[in-house]
């Protein structure tokens, strides 16, 4: 049996602890982006007009960012299937957790990239109500990226050194957690700020 | 563990799916329909992609059904909040 295994025995709620904080987490933080989604909504739904023309967003970098996180999940969640098997070396789920990361990075280079474009048309947070919307939303999100991809590189270092094994396995799946949440919160600012 | 369910197949089977499901919200929002009918099928596709990246990527499908409504119950809370703002008399939007 291993340390995953003993844990989750021995927790009245049947899920290891580090696991539950980890849910526990994840609630507040889907009240923290539900809350900001919801003002953007509202202000959305009491002006018609709005955003007009010159609150164009590209789509195509938009949906190229949502394609890169599709795939750092799928490549998350592969990570966490290769470490976990019983069979599995130390070490375990390096490469895709490395995708992962250069995902990671990818997707933020392209939003600095949006970001820099915008700013340099004179389009600040506070040129417009729907601008500081847009940029709390996806800056928000963006911090998030930055902060999963922090983590997946601990745990890609870890997993170098030989340290990820199918006992310690949890820590990606920990992860995984994290970094599936930040792609379901983009999977809704995409079409609510580029597509409608 | 959670994912003994899920093989690796499986998992990039979810992800053909969420590829074609993004494509496709891109393709609805560009067809000449009512606006309300373009925002409903959008989020509803988003919604259809998130329960597929919880489901089986976050593994809730095989895990305790309470998570889910613990990661939900916030959700509810806003949009609680949000109708009682939008019903609200003294509120003018």
């Amino acid at each position: 049996m291993d340390a995953h295994a003993v844990t989750l025995d021995h927790v009245s709620t049947g899920i290891p602890s580090q696991k539950l904080g980890m849910w526990v987490f994840l609630a507040s933080e889907v009240m923290f982006f539900t809350g900001l989604i919801a003002a953007y909504v509202v202000l959305r739904m009491s002006h018609p007009g709005w955003p007009g023309p010159e609150g164009h967003l590209s789509k195509s970098l938009g949906g190229l960012n949502t394609f890169i996180l599709l795939c750092s999940s799928a490549t998350m969640v592969l990570a966490f299937a290769q470490a976990q098997r019983p069979t599995a070396k130390p070490g375990a789920g390096w490469g895709y957790l490395g995708w992962t990361i250069l995902l990671g990075v990818a997707f933020l280079g392209i939003k600095a990239y949006e970001y820099s474009t915008k700013l340099s048309h004179g389009i600040a947070p506070g040129t417009n109500v729907f601008w500081s919307c847009y940029y709390t939303l996806t800056g928000f999100h963006a911090l998030h990226v930055l902060g999963g991809v922090v983590a997946n590189t601990w745990l890609f270092l870890r997993a170098l050194q030989g340290r990820i094994h199918p006992a310690s396995a949890y820590k990606l799946e920990l992860a995984g957690l994290y970094w599936h949440f930040v792609d379901i919160v983009w999977l809704f600012l995409f079409p609510l700020l580029y597509l409608l | 563990m959670s994912d003994a369910h899920v093989s690796p197949a499986k998992y990039l089977w979810i992800w053909v799916w969420l590829a074609a499901l993004m494509l496709l919200s891109v393709l609805v929002s560009e067809l000449a329909l009512p606006k309300r009918t373009i925002v409903l099928g959008v989020l509803m596709l988003s919604t259809i992609k998130a329960m597929l990246v919880g489901l089986y990527y976050m593994h809730l499908r095989f895990d305790r059904r309470w998570l889910t409504f613990l990661a939900l119950f916030p959700v509810l809370l806003i949009v609680l909040a949000v109708g009682v703002v939008s019903s609200s008399q003294l509120v003018r939007l």
